[in-house]
This record gives C-alpha cells, structure tokens and sequence, in this order.
C-alpha cells in the first residue's frame, strides 16, 4: 500500500526553492522557484496534481490539502491540477483545501479554507478564521474575527521579503534539505 | 470642601437596556457608548436580565466597577454623579442603584433627572412630546413648560427588541438555514440593511402581489459558515412592525395621538407641533417621514377626530438621536443643578437618623 | 506556581462579607485580622498609564487629555490596537532619498486596515502629529448657552442671589425649574419642522455594498460622529489604563498598593490572604455515597514564619466580628448601612426630575467610611455531607524555604493523633476526615462538605508598631469543599 502511494509521489523542487526534507509532500507536487516549505509542513494532492508558484512560504505544521473538488465527484480522472499563485504566505497551524488559490494571499495562523471557497488575488484570512460556505473571495478581501467579519483592503499585503531572506539562511544550517530534483542553468 | 472648587469630572450616565451611555458634564457628546452587559462568573449577563434585589445589586457593583476603573478612571468616593433615566425606571432598579452607589460607592450625591424632560435641553424648549423608542420599550410623555405630564404617559412594548423578533420570523419565511441567529447578528442585519419605508410601499407589501419594485436583495454572510440573502422584501419589512396596529388597535404613531387626548385642549396643537424623537431606533433612515405620514393618516380616524389635529412638526436634535438624553444629563450636570437638585448622601443619612429619633 | 493549578475552584473560603472565594482571591488585612475580597475592599485609582506604550501620566493631566493616550491609537475597524509603520515606498532615485524622510502610517495588524484606507496622509513623525478630525461642532449656541449657565451658577454660588440666601437659611427653593429656563431663554429654541425627509429614495434602487457600510460597534466606538460609511472611520485614541490600590474598608489601610511604574508587575504593599491563612488541598476522597461515611484526606500548608495550631469546628459555627480600635467605627458603621436600608424607601417619594429634597440641616458629619462598610450576606451554599469533626487538634510548623531542598530532616518531635495526621512535613500536613454524604442525596449530586476552621493567628504588626510580644489568637474560617459527584452503591 504505502509502495503503491511512494511510487504515485513524484515532487518537482524547482531552483532556489527551498524544501526541508522533515516536510510532508505526496502526490504530485511542483515546488516553485525561491519557495520556502518548513519542516512538518504537509502538502497532499489527492486529487490531481498542487502547482505552487514562485516565493510562497509554507510554515510549519500548515497543511494544503487538494481533496477532489464537490462538483467534480462524478469526473475523477478530468480534474485540473491546483494551481497557486506565487508570494502566497501559510502560516503556522492553517489547513487550506481551498479550490483555487491566486497570487499574494495570507493565510493566517490556524484558519481553515474549505474547499468550496475560492481565494482570488490579495486575500488574507485571519487568525482562527473558519470558511467553509461556497464563496468566491473577491480580490484583496480580509476576513478577520472570530465571527469571520469582512472588509475590502485598499492593496494587496506586502510580501515579506526579509523574513524570507533570514530563513533562507538560517532554516538550511539546522535542517536536511531536499535537492531541486530540477537542475537551473 | 473650598466654595468655588468646580467639579470638573462628573459622570453621566444613561443606562439604557441595550446600551449605555457614558461621558462627563460640559462635554458634547458621550465618552463611550457600550452594551450594558456585566461579565460575572466568565458569562456575559445582561444587566437588566437581573432575578432578585441581591443579583441587581451584585451586576450592578459589578457594572459600576467596570464605569469607574475602566471608563472613568476616577475613584468614586465623595464624587457626584448623574444618572439620566426614564420616568417608567422600576423601583427595585432605582433603589438598588441608589444602594449602590451611596453604600458600595460611597458617592457624594446623585443627580437622577428625567430622560424624557433632559433631552429637551439641547433644543431650548420647554414644550414638546417626547417619543423615546429605545431596545425593549416605546414610551411616550409630553413635557409642558418644563413639567412631564405623567397622566398622559404612554407605553408599548415596541423597540429594537421587536424589530429583530420581527426580522428573524421574516427571515424564516424567506429562506431556510437562517434559523437562530444571534441577536447580535439580527441587530447588525438591522443596522447595515434595513429601513423604515414610505407609507405607500407598505400598503403595497401588505397586498398578495404588490405592485412595486423591490429594492435590491442584500446577500449577507455569518460566521463563514453561511450566507442568508436579505431579499428586499424583508429589508423594507423588519421595521413595519412598529406602525402595524396590534390587538388593542394600537402602534406608535397611536401613542403620539393617545398622549395627545389626554393633554389639556390648549396644549395639543403646541405639543403635536413640537414632537422630539430619542432613542437608538428613530435613527433608522426614513423613521421620521414615515412617523409623520401614518400620524397624518391616522389623525383621521374617527377615534382621533375631536383633537382636530392637522400639522405635525419635528425637532432635529444637535446631536445623535441616541444619546439625546444623555446631552441633556451633560447640560443640567454642568448647571447649578448638580449642588442644589442632587441627593446628598449626608441627607440621605440623616433623614434615618431623624427617622429613628421619632421611633 | 501557575494559576492555572492554583486557581480550582473545589475549596472556598467564606470572606468576612459572606462571599464563596478562592484563597488566591483573597486578602487579609493584617489590622483588622480579616478576610476581604475584591467586593468588600475599596477600589482607588493610583495611576494613570497607557497600556500600549506603557506611558505614565498623573492624574490632572490624564484628566485634561480625557483619559486618553496621546501617541496611541486603536483601530476604527476591528478595535484592536493600530501600530506605527515606515512607509515602505522605495524612492525613485537617489536625489530624492536625501530629499524626502521618511514617512509613518498606521496600520492594524488585525484587520489590515490602515490609515491609507481612509486617504489620511503618511506622516513625517512616528508620534504626536497624527490630525485629529476635526471636533463635531453642535452649533454654537449650544456652546454659549452652556457658559452662561455656569455664570449664573456662579453668581448663586457667591451667594449674591435670592436662591441661593433660600438656600442657606433652609428654606426650599424657589421654583427651581424656572430658574434653569431663564438661563435657557437666552438662547433661540429650535424650530420644529414640518417638512422632514430622511428617505433617500435611492436605497430603494441601488444595490448596497456591505463591505462600505459600518457596523453599530464601528459607529458607537465613535459616539459624537456615528459615522455610516466605511471611508467616515478615523483612528480612535487609546483608553488609558490604571493602577488600583485596595483599601480596607474598615481600618482604612491599604492591603494592596502597585508600584507606580507601569513596567513592573509588583507591588509596594499586597496583604494577600495566601500569605496568612493556611492553604487547604483536597488529596483524595473515597467514593461518596448516601449515608456512607468516606475517608477525605486534605492538605495543610501553613505559609506563615510562626508555628499556628489548627482545630476544627462545626460548619455552624458563629463567626464573631472582632472587636479593635479601628472598629468602633466599623460597628457603628454596620448599623449605618442597615439603616440606610431602610431609609432608601424615602427615595420612592422624590420624583426623578429635578426637584428639591429638603434639606433640614447639614452639621451631621458621618464617619466617611463608616456607612460604606459592606453588610455581610449570608452564606449562598447548601452543604449536604456531615464532617465529623475531630475533638484533637494539631500543630503546623513554620514555612522554611531551605527544609525543601533538605531530604534527611524527616525527623519531628511533634505528638500527633495518629488518627488525624497521616502524614507530616516541614510546614506542610496531610488530615484525615470522615465526611458523610446526607441519606436523601441521589445519584450524582455534587457534594458540598463544610467545616469551620480555627487557625492560631500571630499578628507581628502590633510589635513592631508598640515593641510588644507579637499578638496570638485565634482566627475562624469557614471553608466549603466540593467533593465532586456521589456515586451508587458497588
């Protein structure tokens, strides 16, 4: 069993990504450039094949989950891959099986997406924010409270970049890295 | 106590059944308006949900606590206060605060004015009928020359409480899954979607098949978890209930009418051509033009013919609707009333002592 | 020692006022050699400071800013705290980074709402120059007839004034209503209007965006503007926080006192009860049934430098108020209060407008504290389990914090009723007692056990004020143990 599932698990690390190997990948999985996976961040795709973009960060003890989507039950073998859009922030503890998922967008500590909703560009859910109800997250809406309270931003969140930086230096001297498994030029 | 030393921070208080308002005399408007809710044991009560004496007595130590260290500030002993409630205020409320304070608290005096006749004060008359829609209770007492006429009080139990019973059955006919919402969150369905429509539109609701366009359907999410789509039916229709007739044939713009029989013939047309609205309800848009249309209409009914009645006429308060009375307790706090028109506590003591000297 | 462990709530101590609490919320004032709680102590207010940049401001000028914090804001949206951020526009060329400063705005990290949102300009220093909306004017008459009203207030305070000569030789006053609307005549009265619409007739044909519409806590955080509209928000200044000083109501001593830095956590007096009254733990019971006796066995801990002997009375046991020289006041001031009880009816005949009560005299100086000491209530348990109470009582040594860390020091020479003490050490001792759940109690009550506890007190506070041998007595507690659920038979 846990053969047949290791041999399905093909994960593609793109240059400059880096991926600690304490991390849980399977399915097919393609890492972007410059992304950031921590250790004991799980990311399934179940249902068809995740593609995250470019300087995402993925903390720890988050999860991405690609479950077959609602509508596609009857359609196993035509589900498009999930793709997520580039400068994308999972913090700690949050679960995302969101169906769709743009570019810039937070997801904060220990929230969880459903798989009904779709996040567009610039969105950030807040801290403990449970979505669940079908939805399409316009651009750069924030749901935030404990009661999911809703507002429009004025732009997108800033990408963290020096947080970024310092991990990039630092997360390799204490932890195993998985090698890009595609080779830049 | 030095004879000129002005008293610069006196707290007014209004507390309502839903909110409170809190600030200090001379000032415009109230510091912080708040629900007036007591946390007591890690739950949240609401202050006048209270089952005895001794359990008002607790909330409200509890209540005053929060007012002094948290709003105010200021150590209470020897201080005066103001406390602007309404005529209709249950004894067993006004004692326990009066206990409260004097005892607990240790006060110096409380100054306890009338809402109704205070949030004349703002406006500079001394002449007018009072409507006060508040969250559990409508009450209605003309103030002739300063005087609340009491004899022509009346009261019905409509407010924001029945505005949201109301919304949440209208809700029930229109779509499952909105049951049980929180009064929290019929409240702000209330504030962000709804209003008070014209007289016309609502006859028109009433019918089977009305013959109007419907203001656009609101779709409004809880929790995340769901979203109930406000049609606009429903939006036109939560505040409906405040002009419907009941049982006794008898709705808000009734009240104004039935204080009005009650007063002396010469004071009617004065009194039904100064009308001030206060309370956290009239704010809702369209109250007022609505409020005067269904006067209007039912001024000629045949039960209202005698009072001969054909304008009426509205005051615009300076200030928020809700916190009217409050901006009359600020103006009557910072006037000479507080030292002459306050109930000492040293009287208050000494009215036992002179009491017990005559057992 | 986490409070999480310590704050249970399965004993209580009954406070001198009649309240159920834990030892951890109690105080012990040391001169009147009483429990008090947070109910019956009085509150003060010490200090003034902001809890988020932890500034100190004394009270006249904490009064002057209205209670406010200059520098911080909180968030008109979410209420949570606004914090200061760098702009982070990077400038075009290097003429213009030598030109520009940099720039601030604020910004919540909670809803991400920032002073961008709305159009408030970044500024040039972190602090202190942030706009302030401008003030909601009422009109100006408001203002005006305001100041007249306190120029007239002061002439009748002079005592220039008809009034206020009635006033003083106790005569009521001379329609008081009056008076007020001479003050008020000076202004125009409103106009009341025919013609009102506050109908907008688009609302009937406009769709509404939820997201621009504020919430009734987004307007009521800002009373005087209420605003309805998102983009009408503006940054709300911070509430200042304060210090408490607790003072005894009945000796006037403080038995709480913080330092006056808002930084530090500690305090210059703290008289918590903890420190005095020995602390009760329940170890074990046996399963509780009807009418069946059970084993309780019960922690002593005994947090005092001076050894205390402890005896057990019934839980009906009168609690008699003590006698000193600061309560001579404090009983006069219980017949006080229960007086006043009975005064308060008189209220009912003032009616709530302004009207005069009248004033007879005014040379009755009460005690100031007297009439404030708080009545105590009887007890709000049911106890429904009978503790046999031990005839023998028994010694608690003193706390010593090295005996922790000394292992062979098992050696005590104290004679105990083995039947009572099972289990001794330095300061500490566990008690058996036999409790018996009341024959009526069905399947799964909660059983309350009671007893009256008598503690040897020594009081050092007297010899160091009065060079005399540290005083000893006698203290009485009642505690209330909640046992937990009874069980059935085997």
């Amino acid at each position: 069993m846990s053969d047949i599932k290791m041999s399905r698990n093909s994960i593609k690390v793109m240059p400059g990504a880096l991926v600690c190997e304490e991390s849980k990948l399977r399915g097919d999985i393609t890492i972007g450039k410059d992304c950031i996976v921590h250790p004991m961040a799980t990311i399934i795709a179940e249902a068809a094949p995740i593609i995250i973009g470019e300087n995402c960060l993925i903390e720890e003890q988050a999860s991405i989950i690609y479950r077959v989507p609602f509508d596609k039950v009857e359609d196993k073998d035509n589900i498009p891959p999930l793709k997520i859009g580039s400068f994308n922030v999972f913090e700690v503890g949050c679960v995302v099986e969101a169906a769709s998922i743009g570019n810039n967008n937070v997801f904060e500590a220990k929230c969880f997406v459903g798989n009904k909703v779709t996040v567009t560009n610039g969105c950030t859910i807040g801290a403990g924010c449970h979505l669940t109800e079908e939805q399409e997250l316009k651009e750069n809406i924030i749901i935030y409270g404990s009661n999911c309270q809703m507002r429009e931003g004025l732009s997108k969140p800033m990408p963290q970049y020096s947080q970024m930086d310092t991990l990039m230096k630092i997360l390799p001297n204490y932890h195993h890295i998985r090698k890009p498994s595609v080779k830049g030029k | 106590m030095p004879l000129y030393e002005v008293e610069k921070s006196v707290i007014v208080l209004d507390i309502g059944t839903s909110f409170t308002k809190f600030g200090f005399t001379s000032e415009p408007a109230p510091r912080s308006i708040y629900r007036t809710q007591v946390k007591s044991k890690g739950q949240i009560r609401e202050l006048w949900d209270y089952r005895d004496a001794q359990d008002l007595y607790d909330m409200l130590v509890d209540f005053f606590h929060d007012i002094y260290f948290k709003y105010a500030l200021n150590s209470p002993k020897d201080k005066p206060i103001v406390i602007v409630e309404s005529l209709l205020c249950p004894i067993i409320f006004r004692e326990t605060l009066a206990k409260v304070l004097y005892k607990h608290y240790g006060v110096s005096s409380i100054l306890l004015l009338s809402s109704h006749l205070v949030s004349l004060a703002p406006l500079a008359i001394d002449t007018a009928l009072v409507l006060d829609v508040g969250y559990k209770e409508a009450v209605c007492i003309p103030v002739c020359y300063g005087m609340p006429m009491i004899h022509a009080w009346q009261a019905l139990n409509l407010g924001s409480q029945t505005i949201h019973k109301h919304l949440q059955m209208l809700l029930n006919e229109k779509n499952s899954g909105a049951q049980n919402l929180s009064e929290m969150t019929l409240e702000d369905i209330k504030v962000r979607c709804c209003f008070v429509t014209k007289k016309s539109r609502a006859q028109q609701l009433q019918t089977l098949k009305p013959q109007i366009e419907m203001c656009p359907e609101i779709k409004y999410p809880v929790k995340g978890s769901t979203t109930i789509s406000v049609c606009g039916t429903t939006r036109e229709k939560a505040y409906e209930i405040l002009f419907d007739e009941d049982a006794d044939h008898l709705c808000l713009p009734t009240m104004i009418l039935d204080a009005l029989m009650k007063v002396n013939i010469d004071l009617k047309h004065q009194l039904a051509e100064n009308i001030v609205l206060i309370g956290g309800t009239t704010m809702a848009m369209g109250f007022k033009s609505r409020l005067k249309e269904e006067l209007l209409c039912h001024s000629k009914e045949e039960r209202y013919k005698k009072l001969n009645i054909k304008c009426f006429k509205f005051h615009t308060s300076p200030s928020k609707e809700n916190y009217a009375a409050w901006l009359g307790g600020a103006i009557y706090g910072s006037t000479d009333c507080l030292n002459t028109k306050a109930i000492q506590r040293r009287n208050i003591l000494k009215k036992r002592n002179y009491l017990i000297g005559r057992i | 020692m986490s409070a999480g462990i310590i704050d249970i709530d399965y004993v209580k101590y009954a406070c001198t006022c009649g309240l159920l609490k834990t030892l951890q919320q109690l105080y012990f004032c040391r001169y009147c050699s009483e429990l008090r709680c947070s109910f019956c102590v009085s509150h003060e207010v010490d200090s003034h400071f902001c809890g988020k940049c932890c500034e100190n401001l004394p009270s006249p000028e904490a009064r002057v800013k209205k209670n406010r914090c200059v520098n911080c804001f909180i968030c008109p949206s979410c209420h949570h705290e606004l914090s200061t951020r760098i702009a982070s526009k990077q400038p075009a060329t290097p003429e213009e980074a030598k030109a520009t400063k940099r720039t601030y705005y604020l910004s919540c990290l909670c809803c991400r709402w920032s002073s961008r949102d709305i159009g408030l300009p970044d500024q040039t220093s972190a602090t202190g120059s942030w706009p302030k909306r401008k003030t909601f004017m009422q009109d100006k008459e408001f203002f005006k007839r305001k100041q007249k009203e306190k120029i007239i207030s002061y002439t009748d305070k002079t005592g220039i004034t008809a009034a206020s000569l009635r006033k003083r030789i106790g005569l009521p006053e001379d329609k008081p209503i009056l008076k007020l609307k001479n003050a008020v005549k000076m202004v125009t009265p409103s106009i009341a209007q025919e013609d009102i619409d506050d109908f907008d007739e688009e609302v009937l044909t406009k769709s509404i965006n939820l997201l621009e519409i504020t919430s009734i806590d987004q307007r009521l955080l800002q009373p005087d503007v209420q605003p309805v509209e998102m983009n009408m928000i503006f940054p709300v200044q911070k509430m200042l926080s304060i210090k408490r000083s607790l003072r005894c109501r009945s000796c006037e001593h403080n038995v709480s006192k913080p330092e006056y830095n808002p930084n530090s956590i500690k305090f210059k007096i703290q008289l918590f009860a903890f420190y005095h009254i020995p602390e009760i733990r329940i170890v074990t019971v046996q399963p509780l049934r009807a009418g069946v006796p059970a084993e309780l066995l019960i922690k002593f801990t005994n947090p005092t430098q001076h050894q205390t002997t402890i005896s057990f009375l019934p839980f009906d046991t009168p609690i008699e108020i003590k006698e000193s020289t600061a309560e001579v006041g404090g009983s006069k001031g219980e017949d006080d209060t229960s007086d006043l009880d009975k005064s308060l009816p008189l209220m009912k005949v003032i009616p709530s407008g302004a009207k005069v009560m009248a004033l007879v005299d005014s040379h009755l100086n009460m005690s100031r504290s007297s009439a404030r000491m708080v009545t105590p209530r009887p007890l709000d348990v049911s106890i429904n389990c009978d503790v046999e109470i031990p005839s023998s009582t028994f010694i608690l040594p003193p706390r010593d914090d090295a005996a922790e860390y000394d292992d062979f020091n098992e050696a005590h020479n104290i004679q105990d009723d083995k039947k009572l003490v099972i289990w001794r050490k330095s300061n500490k001792a566990f008690i058996k007692l036999i409790v018996t759940p009341k024959e009526d109690t069905s399947i799964g009550t909660v059983i309350t056990a009671g007893f009256t506890m008598s503690h040897l007190y020594t009081n050092t506070i007297t010899s160091v004020a009065e060079n005399k041998k540290p005083q000893k007595f006698n203290h009485n507690i009642k505690l209330i143990l909640d046992l937990g659920k009874s069980v059935g038979s085997e």
